[in-house]
């Protein structure tokens, strides 16, 4: 099924898990991010781990901070 | 923000705009038992009303999410949407460098993929008809995971299995991992006329054990608040919890 747009998605790596389902994340394009699990993520018991490739929604209002909204298989 | 406009994209999808501004979404997934989970993110508060207003009305009762224990602030916008607590969960994490108790006296643990596969088949419809009868599945942590409708057992090799009096009594699935992270143990479950017997403790260590032979550090499962012999079983091997998850329901 084709994604359908949902703002700005970029793929990223996890890189280090923080508190409160934080993660920060190294996008494609080498800029670092402070991402949340998303409600999505998080109601099909999906857990993220350092290393994990994700798909990152980011912020309208703040392009420093994003939700993982998928996490790609290994 | 200026006024926020709902669109249901298709039919798992919504999305909220704001001056053209995708300031959050809403998803609906059912699961194989055919309860519907839904959750909301938004970039904005204000959206979150709408959209939850929009999906409650598309959808048939009752609706689920699951939350943080921690989101307070998540927990305050779905209870003000008419979703209540119906349960909570535990998360834990386990090493699986522990000390291995003595074996069960009577109990002999099949290891992961030597099982018989019928017999394993028996055993577990037999274990999910109990539960069915007894607290209900609705208690149970529910895992996703994909398979053929009414077929419950998708991989037998998962699946170690406890002996007690020459019958298939006990069985746990253990999950190894994709990379350095942890194990996962997904279903641990012991007959009603065989518990308290030392089976789940036995099978636990076997899982454990095993898992530490071929590298894997730790382990990761989740348990019903609720089920106390559980939570002493897994704390009793050391489990620490990681986490704390919301079951809500909108009736």
């Amino acid at each position: 099924m084709p994604r359908v747009s949902k703002g700005l998605e970029l793929e990223g790596t996890v890189l280090e898990c923080l508190r409160n389902a934080t993660f920060k994340v190294e996008l494609q394009n080498g800029h670092h991010v402070l991402a949340h699990i998303s409600g999505k993520i998080r109601k099909n018991y999906i857990k993220i781990l350092p290393f994990d490739r994700v798909l990152v929604e980011l912020s309208p209002y703040d392009l420093t901070r994003g939700r993982i909204m998928y996490r790609y298989r290994n | 923000m200026n006024t926020v406009q709902i669109t249901r994209v298709d039919e798992t999808q919504w999305k909220a705009l704001a001056d053209d501004v995708v300031v959050g979404h809403g998803d609906v997934f059912a699961r194989p038992d055919g309860r519907r989970f839904v959750s909301i993110d938004v970039w904005d508060d204000a959206a979150f009303e709408p959209l939850a207003t929009a999906m409650l009305a598309a959808l048939p009762a009752p609706l689920r999410t699951l939350l943080a224990g921690d989101d307070t602030g998540a927990l305050s916008r779905w209870e003000r949407a008419g979703f209540v607590l119906e349960r909570q969960e535990w998360e834990y994490l386990l090493s699986t460098d522990v000390v291995i108790p003595s074996p069960t006296p009577g109990v002999t643990v099949l290891p992961a993929g030597t099982a018989d596969e019928s017999e394993l088949r028996l055993l577990d419809r037999e274990i999910r008809a109990e539960v069915a009868a007894g607290p209900g599945w609705h208690t149970m942590p529910a895992e996703v995971r994909p398979g053929p409708p009414g077929d419950t057992l998708i991989d037998p090799s998962l699946y170690a299995v406890a002996v007690h009096e020459g019958r298939y009594a006990g069985l746990v699935r253990v999950v190894r991992p994709r990379g350095r992270g942890p194990a996962r143990i997904g279903l641990l479950a012991v007959r009603a006329a065989h518990q308290r017997c030392g089976l789940g403790r036995s099978l636990l260590a076997h899982a454990l054990h095993a898992l530490h032979e071929t590298g894997t550090t730790t382990a990761r499962t989740e348990v019903d608040q609720s089920r106390t012999a559980a939570v002493t079983l897994l704390e009793g091997f050391g489990a620490e919890r990681t986490g704390h998850l919301l079951h809500l329901v909108h009736p």
